[in-house]
């Protein structure tokens, strides 16, 4: 007889952790089954892949009490941009080390940027609607985001819908012109995507990542106390003390479907069988439905999207542990994000050698840092690093994307190559192996227009609702995607709540 | 003869010589040419009416390797087919032919086509559109592999009641215990052939099929035998003649495949083009079944009905009306049926017309007289499909006429 619970959730990465948290919340007996050995995903180990996370949602951090569980955050984080030799400081709307006129006309920017993406920062807590057999209630959704975005005025409106399905290179070339300053927005708009800062579509993901407030607020990320770690302790915790039970090492082969063509559980790789009438998972949308489900459940157009999905991940994550710090840079400084790109047109550069599969010579970097017993460990994500590298990616690349890496923070920071003690080097195609995320791509499928809103995975199967009934996407595969918000999680679990109580 | 007033055989611009080009180009006294998946094909030979009746009283060759045919083969082949089609591909035994349809994810009509099972692990599939991309899109994931077979199969179908005999002329044994839609490898002229009792004539008949290499060995082989039988080789307008009569639709025709349709309310579901008892639910999930289901439970919007019409003149692209006044749907196919004496047609009709209301429908003819035109209000009567099927397609062994 095998265990029957009212949900399973398959990874225990933030996603899953806060839609076990809700479903939990609600009174459901909840078992989430985690592949690795220990939670977390990207957030998870000593040094998480995704070392400066974005906030959780607020709506999602007080509706599951997260600072009773140990979750606060610190002051928001900086940006500092090494780009062009001197020190450019980014707050908020405030940019330091720049002309004076150009720190104006940054602030206009980002003033204008951040009523935009709270237009769009509506969209993000609730389900996509659905327009082929929606209801009322999905025209009303879509209405809404209409009229937050005729809210503006007419002017913004107008402005709004001029630049954002334009490219971060043009705007920030008409408003602040190019620089560090520049490529530091470049940066928010083209990190984890394969889309360089020409890219059409790249204002929309800068003003979507603006959108995903911490409790920083527009764009900045929020440092938690304890780091990454903290994140999914709380959500951990949440999870726990509302009845949620958390297995590690326990791998999901496959989603089990019965006869009347409904998910009803699954079989871990050890063969033992759970069940469950509602299975959530946080896997990608082609590791859930491809691998897990498999394709016999679904359309051969469903099949063809997901084979199509745009999932080829471009960064590659670098620990970096120097002995001491370089001059120019404090202990202070490495508690914020640090950009290491001179323009945007080097980081163009470095995503045309990606789009054709190569390594580029001079990649962006951003990194932070914290002290360790021997010393300062920098976490460095560096761009562009394409998972499908002509070649594959062999120690001889790691090495040349590391001495590439290292060389571009030398002319930036200079006297820091001499201080590097170790270097370790996690390719796109490392974290596909390690965590079995699709392509290496953070956001579990690429983030623009045409993979977002409803159709996030893709057309026909938004809303969480995967094809076969009692199967949900909770992860950053579905709407509103990536960024440690824990959106996906926490809409998802409301979906199969409302399904439920519906049935 | 003189050579210079010797008619040249004419091809339309582009179009490729079938495998039997030579034979039908020799008796094609009109050179009407239709362009059939890039090949030439007759559209009549001689006398559209004199092909039809020899597909009715005689025997008939029409070349049918233009179809467009795929071989699926593999230890999943048979997973494969079943997630495509709307019909239990398992309950198909290997030397048996089925008529299928298939559907997208919503439900509507792909194409259709004959499905032949030569194996426990590999299939024909004969059917009018492109569906290589299709079949393989269906196939990701599955242990089979798909290839188009267009242009490596030759085939011809044979069709009319004295087939049978001419078959027996020829020591084809297997003929005697072949039920319809029964396939058997056979020889002809010492040439190895797939035969198969099936057709779009409602009748006896048969479709051969064979390498292009040897095709004009076994059509001439056929031909010579068929002579005192009456054998003739005819066109498309012949055959469409039957096709109506025999209850067959025709994608482009009668309905429009779901991957064709530029507008997005043109696809049709098999619950209104009256295909239902293609459609089974009694098995696992296959292409288009979430949708098929859903549509089940619901009254069709529109659908094809067959319908009989007053008088002899035939119904071409007809307008159809209730009451005379409010038009309610429109004619695809029409013919004046010599063989049955009825005037019949097939037509959409939006619901509940044709559905729940039946009574007082009309369609409006128009006709050319001379350069006038006149126009007719008929009384359509709604009818079954099909208008003719003689009990000679089944009787087994078939007999002799």
């Amino acid at each position: 007889m095998s265990e029957t619970f009212d949900a399973i959730v398959i990874g225990a990465g933030h996603n899953g952790l806060v839609a076990a948290a809700r479903l939990a919340k609600e009174g459901k007996r909840v078992v989430v089954l985690e592949a690795a050995v220990e939670v977390g995903g990207l957030l998870g180990g000593a040094d998480p892949v995704a070392a400066m996370p974005f906030g959780i949602h607020p709506k999602i951090a007080s509706s599951l009490g997260l600072s009773r569980h140990g979750l606060c955050y610190g002051a928001p984080m900086k940006t500092l941009s090494f780009g062009g030799g001197e020190r450019v400081e980014i707050d908020g709307s405030v940019a330091r080390g720049v002309a004076l006129e150009m720190a104006a006309n940054y602030a206009e920017l980002h003033r204008k940027l951040t009523r935009y993406s709270g237009a769009l920062a509506k969209m993000l807590t609730k389900a996509p609607p659905r327009f082929r057999d929606g209801g009322l209630g999905d025209m009303l959704s879509m209405a809404q985001l209409g009229l937050s975005i005729r809210g503006l005025g007419k002017t913004d409106m107008r402005d709004m819908l001029r630049i954002i399905l334009s490219n971060v290179w043009d705007l920030c070339e008409d408003e602040i012109g190019d620089g560090p300053l520049a490529a530091a927005l470049a940066m928010d708009a083209t990190l984890g995507g394969a889309m360089g800062p020409r890219s059409p579509g790249t204002v929309l993901t800068l003003l979507y990542r603006m959108a995903s407030t911490g409790s920083g607020g527009a764009g900045q990320r929020s440092n938690p106390i304890g780091g990454a770690a903290a994140v999914v302790s709380a959500l951990t915790k949440a999870a726990e003390a509302s009845g949620a039970s958390i297995r590690t090492s326990s791998p999901v082969a496959r989603v089990l479907v019965d006869d009347s063509d409904r998910a009803v559980g699954v079989a871990l790789e050890n063969g033992t069988e759970l069940r469950a009438p509602f299975i959530l998972s946080n896997a990608t949308p082609r590791r859930t439905l491809l691998d897990m489900l498999g394709a016999q459940h679904l359309n051969a157009e469903d099949v063809a999207r997901l084979r199509h999905m745009a999932t080829n991940g471009m960064v590659a994550r670098i620990d970096l542990d120097l002995a001491e710090l370089p001059e120019g840079l404090s202990e202070a400084d490495l508690g914020q994000r640090i950009v290491v790109a001179q323009d945007m047109r080097r980081i163009e550069r470095a995503f045309n050698a990606a789009k054709y599969g190569e390594l580029p010579t001079e990649p962006a970097v951003e990194f932070t840092g914290r002290k360790t017993d021997a010393g300062w460990r920098l976490a460095a994500l560096s761009q562009f690093a394409p998972c499908k590298l002509k070649g594959g990616w062999t120690k001889a690349k790691k090495d040349k994307l590391a001495k590439a890496t290292t060389k571009a923070m030398e002319a930036a920071l200079p006297g820091i190559g001499g201080k590097i003690t170790g270097c370790d080097v996690r390719s796109p195609a490392d974290l596909e192996a390690t965590y079995g995320l699709t392509g290496g791509h953070w956001h579990h499928g690429e983030l623009r227009i045409d993979q977002m809103l409803m159709m996030r995975p893709f057309a026909g199967a938004a809303q969480y609702r995967m094809p076969v009934a009692g199967l949900y996407l909770c992860g950053a595969g579905a709407h509103p995607g990536g960024d440690i918000s824990g959106l996906p999680g926490w809409n998802a679990a409301g979906q199969a709540i409302k399904d439920g109580g519906a049935t | 003869m003189n050579k210079a007033l010797t008619p040249r055989p004419q091809m339309p611009m582009g179009a490729l010589p079938a495998p039997f080009h030579d034979r039908i180009a020799a008796e094609n006294v009109q050179h009407s040419w239709m362009n059939w998946n890039g090949y030439a094909s007759p559209g009549v030979l001689d006398t559209a009416e004199f092909e039809y009746f020899a597909i009715r009283n005689q025997s008939t060759l029409f070349d049918i390797s233009p179809m467009c045919k795929f071989r699926i083969k593999g230890p999943d082949a048979e997973a494969v087919m079943n997630r495509m089609v709307t019909r239990d591909v398992r309950r198909q035994k290997p030397g048996r032919v089925s008529y299928v349809i298939w559907c997208d994810e919503d439900g509507n009509v792909v194409d259709d086509g004959t499905l032949f099972r030569r194996s426990e692990d590999e299939f024909l599939l004969f059917c009018q559109e492109p569906q290589l991309l299709w079949i393989k899109d269906i196939a990701w994931g599955f242990d089979v592999e798909v290839t188009e077979a267009t242009h490596d199969l030759a085939g011809f179908a044979f069709q009319g009641p004295t087939t049978a005999a001419t078959l027996r002329d020829l020591k084809i044994k297997e003929i005697e215990t072949m039920r319809p839609f029964d396939i058997r490898d056979i020889k002809i002229a010492g040439k190895k052939v797939m035969i198969s009792r099936t057709g779009f004539t409602g009748d006896l008949g048969y479709e051969l099929v064979m390498a292009p290499k040897d095709a004009l060995a076994v059509w001439d082989a056929v031909y010579a035998a068929g002579q005192l039988r009456g054998v003739r080789i005819i066109g498309y307008e012949a055959l469409e003649m039957a096709r109506i009569e025999a209850g067959f639709l025709l994608p482009r025709v009668d309905f429009i495949s779901s991957q064709t349709n530029l507008r997005v309310n043109r696809a049709r579901n098999p619950f209104e083009i009256g295909l239902d008892w293609l459609v089974t639910f009694d098995k696992p999930h296959y292409n288009g079944k979430r949708a098929l289901q859903r549509l089940a439970g619901v009254a069709p919007k529109r659908k094809l009905v067959a319908i009989e019409v007053s008088k002899d003149k035939a119904a071409h692209h007809a307008l159809v009306y209730h009451r005379k006044t409010r038009e309610v749907g429109f004619v695809t196919s029409a013919l004046w049926s010599a063989t049955t004496k009825r005037n019949i047609a097939y037509a959409w009709l939006e619901a509940p017309f044709g559905q729940e209301v039946k009574d007082d429908l009309w369609v409006e003819i128009y006709l050319q007289r001379e350069i006038e035109w006149q126009r007719r209000m008929e009384r359509v009567m709604i009818v079954e499909r099909p208008f003719f099927v003689h009990p000679r397609r089944t009787v087994t062994p078939p007999l002799n006429f």
